[in-house]
């Protein structure tokens, strides 16, 4: 497994404060990697480590293989990051900005003149590279902020809260962004406390609190380790007692309950089910209208994780 | 758009290419601050006043405007205000505003090197300061010409804009090293005012009573006055000399002219007459110098100052942690 982030017993500390506690955190290349927690959880603090603007009190950082210790610039040419909130000098236009980065990362004049007007429509900002910056709205210095963050063709792109701060339609075509950029063989590691939209674009999803990662793994395994059944619930035509006693027979079967022409069946198993209760509550004489199966998702799994390690008390 | 071959790595640039990359950012900034234009549009005001008050007043008196070979090398030098100002102008807000509005993080999460940025920031003020100098004493030579009629000892001007600047680079050492250990503009502004007027107003006070103090020689300002004869055939000619760092330039220009003029510092005497009236007394005499060594003095100071500042600034810098 090729790592393009790894931390072993990551520590920051802000004089008595430990932001970030022993964390070990593994980002697979190729992936898109979510990272959750709530507030204050040290979210931000472990991108900072990561790309060189905070130095860690203790442990080991790697970054696509190279070991980050402080301000390694060399290591950054690999690496795209756009920060929470992103704020770019304003007296630079916006194809300024996107130049002088460009120059910095050692971009030739060429590869500027085609990447920086490929990044502006991506982001769509085309036809507003000569404004200044400063009359950029927040959503705008968000677009750039991606943009500048892809100038590199980066291996890796670390993204904290990229759709902070804009409207729906900004939220959704940065997600389109990401699954774009991800297609593209980029390891993209996003932090957000948006979980629907981890949901929607990560792979794989870290989830930590108070500076200690509480789980970290494939999106499907994190979002279906919560204990418990699933439930399955069955919206049946032509109810009778001879489907409740087919779907009560079933060996999965744990409870079923009945309230008008719904079924609400417990599960013992987190396997797909379906076709089985479906084929015997037809051969018990019912019709199946409708099926759906409810099970554990990242909201449940994360407000599950956080409360537990806060103590039991909710979010 | 696809990632960059795969476990290789992008191509690392040379050191150069990514310190012009600095430089560059910097620069538009710094001209396109609007403090900076404020105070360059000042400079040319006052300079045009110098040549064209007397046109004026020569226009409506009949009188000839008089010649004078000396202005350009003389107003050329500038003065206390105009270091400080353009200083301040430059680089007052150059570290502590990327810090407070947040610019810090994307400049510094580059492939560039704290120090790269540090470097480059200072020699685009550089930069700067070096091309608006040289355009204003170009003015001031076009300004004079037309006016006074043909100047002296043109040769020279790149000496003097070369002490100009580093009487420059005294506040913009003090102005870097501020930013980068408060990461507050206001608080780096208030407190070069505060030295600066301290210096200004409070160490020529201080002379009065103390006298032209070789101590005044090693703070940054205009330093102990002292007086350099000079003869010119059969004429002897009084000049007043300061041996700070804020004449470096005329200093220099000086210590070519009059390579064996020795300056000569005096303390003043005043006595209280009868009445309440102040009597100036023979004054005594102090010390006397070369004034190639006042000049070369002044450039030393100039340069620990310069030295010692662009280190806490540098350090600073490198050892800050950006935490918004």
């Amino acid at each position: 497994m090729e790592l393009a982030v790894e931390t072993v017993g990551l520590t920051k500390r802000y004089g008595s404060l430990v932001a970030v506690n022993k964390l070990d955190l593994k980002v697979e290349r190729n992936t898109i990697h979510g990272f959750l927690g709530p507030n204050g959880a040290g979210k931000t603090t472990t991108i900072k480590v990561l790309v060189g603007l905070l130095k860690p009190n203790e442990g080991t950082v790697k970054v696509l293989g190279q070991e980050v210790r402080g301000d390694m610039p060399d290591v950054r040419l690999s690496v795209g990051y756009m920060p929470e909130l992103p704020k770019f000098p304003k007296h630079l236009k916006g194809w300024e900005l996107l130049d002088i980065y460009g120059r910095m990362y050692g971009l030739t004049e060429q590869e500027r003149r085609e990447q920086i007007p490929k990044l502006l429509d991506m982001v769509g900002l085309k036809g507003r590279e000569k404004d200044l910056i400063g009359k950029y709205s927040k959503g705008m210095q968000q677009r750039i902020g991606i943009a500048q963050a892809l100038l590199n063709e980066p291996e890796l792109v670390i993204l904290d809260e990229p759709s902070l701060g804009l409207d729906p339609v900004g939220m959704v075509e940065v997600r389109e962004i990401v699954k774009e950029i991800a297609k593209e063989g980029i390891t993209v590691f996003v932090s957000s406390h948006l979980l629907f939209e981890v949901e929607q674009i990560c792979s794989h999803v870290t989830i930590i609190d108070r500076g200690a990662s509480l789980v970290s793994d494939t999106l499907q395994n994190v979002s279906g380790m919560l204990a418990g059944p699933a439930m399955l619930h069955v919206e049946v035509a032509k109810m009778s007692n001879a489907v409740v006693s087919a779907a009560k027979g079933l060996p999965f079967v744990s409870d079923v309950l009945q309230t008008g022409s719904t079924l609400r069946i417990q599960l013992t198993t987190r396997e797909d089910v379906r076709a089985q209760v479906s084929q015997e509550i037809t051969r018990a004489g019912g019709v199946i209208v409708g099926m759906s199966l409810e099970g554990s998702n990242l909201e449940d799994v994360f407000l599950q994780l956080v409360t537990k390690q806060q103590g039991g008390k909710a979010q | 758009m696809t990632a960059n071959a795969q476990g290789a790595g992008r191509t690392r640039p040379s050191w150069l290419s990514r310190f012009w990359a600095v430089v560059r950012y910097e620069m538009i900034w710094n001209i396109r601050k609007k403090k900076f234009i404020g105070i360059l549009i000042i400079a040319f005001v006052i300079a045009t006043l110098s040549w064209a008050v007397p046109v004026i007043f020569s226009s409506t008196t009949g009188q000839p405007i008089s010649s004078n070979p000396d202005y350009a090398i003389t107003f050329g030098a500038g003065g206390s205000f105009m270091f400080f100002l353009f200083a301040l102008a430059t680089v007052m807000n150059s570290i502590s505003s990327e810090f407070e509005s947040g610019t810090i993080v994307p400049l510094l999460t580059k492939p560039v090197s704290r120090t790269m940025v540090f470097l480059g920031k200072l020699f685009a003020a550089f930069i700067v300061i070096l091309a608006t100098y040289t355009i204003l004493f170009a003015y001031i030579i076009i300004g004079g010409i037309a006016v006074y009629g043909p100047q002296n000892n043109l040769q020279l001007v790149p000496l003097s804009l070369l002490g100009n600047v580093v009487s420059t680079f005294i506040w913009i050492a003090i102005l870097l090293a501020m930013g980068a250990l408060s990461k507050s503009t206001i608080v780096t502004a208030l407190i070069a005012l505060g030295l600066f007027l301290a210096l200004f107003l409070a160490l020529p006070t201080v002379s009065v009573f103390t006298g032209p103090s070789p101590a005044l020689n090693y703070v940054p300002g205009s330093g102990a006055s002292g007086t350099m004869n000079i003869t010119q055939g059969s004429n002897v000619m009084s000049m007043s000399i300061n041996a700070g760092t804020d004449y470096i330039g005329v200093n220099l220009v000086n210590t070519v002219l009059y390579s064996s003029a020795n300056v000569s510092f005096t303390k003043l005497n005043f006595q209280f007459g009868q009445n309440g009236q102040v009597v100036q007394l023979p004054p005594t005499p102090l010390y006397t110098e070369p004034m190639s060594l006042v000049a070369l003095r002044s450039l030393g100071v100039a340069f620990v100052y310069i030295f010692v500042f662009l280190l806490i600034a540098w350090y600073a810098l490198k050892r800050a942690q950006v935490l918004e």
